[in-house]
């Protein structure tokens, strides 16, 4: 359906997958595990592309620990990989990455890789949010040159990230946790596979007595061209004593925090008040897995 | 056009193809391995699907160039040198699991995986690894039924 292709390109270095983004510029696609570039030739999105630059087999694979107890999760890695992983799935900090991986079907999760749903820059998958909760950072490398994006920073627009052309993501880097840390994600959608219409994924850190000393929360799904990062429902949070009464009152706030999409999926009302639902509903999940 | 290698059920298959041809396209159009169906070809419902290296994949998602030189698994590989029934197969028949007959074979190389990684399932887990592929007449009472019964005759 990409009727404009021309060439199948299998790298043997980031240097020449590099060299052929740069070539072919805005005609050429990077390919990880596939899913996204095939969701957007289904949609006739690719008749400008005619060079795909299949990166699969430049090793970039696994997860290890980085030193101070933070996580690197090579950009090939795949989704099923990682949720395979005892590093992420025995800490509760952790946890909403675990959650974001029960929702892909396996044929999904066997393929899709962590660094092309990140590059994807479309806040209807899962996982970024989870990554955005957690304060990761891109790691990308053009030539010679390695660089570290936060995620704050990486999503622009609509499938439109910092990325430079020719620039390829290595890894997504998770920093160490702080101490008495745990996070979520829900994620509602209409069927198995199906993308979503609204995700929230929130972080909480707690101190010696109980109270939020510091909260991500993260919202996907139909909220716009990029996640959004909930300042008002933080706010709400901080300096409170986790639990009922602070988490209604983030997820009261977080209607300021964004403009809910309206489509023929579901409302703008439908959104906000799934938001408040599930903003509620996280930091309850986050706060069980402190014990 | 361009010529690349597939390793299908053990045997190398040289093969021309367009560089935007999906792996899908080739095994039915070019290969005749027409027991994987094509259904919505955009990664919803899962009868397209095929093993590569051992894990379930959507064939309809996956580029036939980017699958050279990995170990692909159709329906046609399963069984034991392409004569005897694999259980899953014969699980399917005993337990009348085939309405239509589309979603089949894609069912079955799901959960082939799943029977290979996760020795007598749950309920839950067959449901939930069956999750990406759709019955389209809505038959999943005797699939999960077929494949619990498969699960008790491969686990000894």
């Amino acid at each position: 359906m990409a009727l404009n292709l021309e060439d199948y390109f299998l790298p043997a270095s980031l240097q020449e997958a590099s060299t052929l983004l740069q070539r072919y510029g805005d005609g050429a696609m990077v390919v990880a595990g596939g899913t996204f570039v095939h969701g957007l030739e289904v949609r006739g999105l690719l008749t400008e592309t005619v060079a795909l630059v299949d990166i699969s087999r430049l090793g970039l694979r696994g997860i290890s620990e980085s030193g101070n107890g933070g996580v690197s999760l090579q950009a090939l890695t795949t989704l099923a990989e990682v949720g395979a992983a005892p590093l992420i799935s025995r800490n509760p900090a952790f946890g909403s990455i675990g959650d974001a991986l029960q929702y892909p079907p396996r044929q999904i999760l066997n393929v899709g890789t962590v660094g092309g749903c990140v590059a994807a820059a479309a806040p209807l998958y899962d996982l970024p949010a989870a990554f955005l909760a957690l304060d990761g950072q891109v790691q990308a490398s053009l030539a010679a040159r390695q660089r570290a994006i936060p995620l704050n920073d990486f999503f622009v627009g609509l499938f439109e990230s910092a990325l430079q052309r020719g620039e390829i993501i290595t890894a997504i880097e998770l920093p160490a946790p702080a101490a008495r840390s745990a996070s979520a994600f829900l994620k509602l959608e209409t069927n198995a596979n199906d993308l979503s219409i609204l995700n929230v994924a929130v972080r909480l850190t707690l101190d010696k007595d109980g109270k939020c000393a510091d909260s991500r929360v993260i919202l996907g799904g139909g909220v716009g061209e990029t996640y959004v990062r909930a300042t008002s429902a933080e706010a709400a949070l901080r300096g409170q004593t986790a639990g009922e009464a602070s988490f209604a009152a983030a997820a009261a706030a977080v209607v300021d925090d964004f403009e809910a999409v309206e489509d023929h999926r579901a409302s703008a009302a439908y959104r906000r008040h799934i938001a408040q639902v599930y903003v509620r509903r996280t930091l309850g999940t986050a706060l069980a897995r402190l014990g | 056009m361009k010529t690349i290698e597939l390793l299908i059920n053990g045997a190398t298959h040289e093969v021309s193809i367009e560089a935007d041809e999906t792996l899908l396209q080739v095994l039915r159009n070019r290969l005749d391995l027409t027991g994987t169906k094509k259904g919505c070809d955009s990664g919803g419902c899962g009868c397209c699907s095929v093993q590569v290296d051992g894990k379930v994949v959507y064939s309809c998602m996956m580029y036939a160039a980017g699958a050279a030189g990995k170990a692909i698994t159709t329906i046609e590989g399963l069984g034991s040198g392409g004569t005897a029934l694999d259980p899953l197969q014969q699980a399917f028949i005993e337990a009348g699991a085939v309405q239509c007959g589309y979603c089949t074979c894609g069912m079955i190389m799901n959960a082939s995986e799943l029977l290979a990684t996760t020795k007598n399932p749950s309920e839950d887990q067959i449901r939930h690894a069956i999750a990406g592929n759709l019955c389209r007449c809505t038959g999943y009472t005797k699939i999960v039924d077929a494949i619990k019964l498969a699960a008790t005759r491969t686990a000894g």
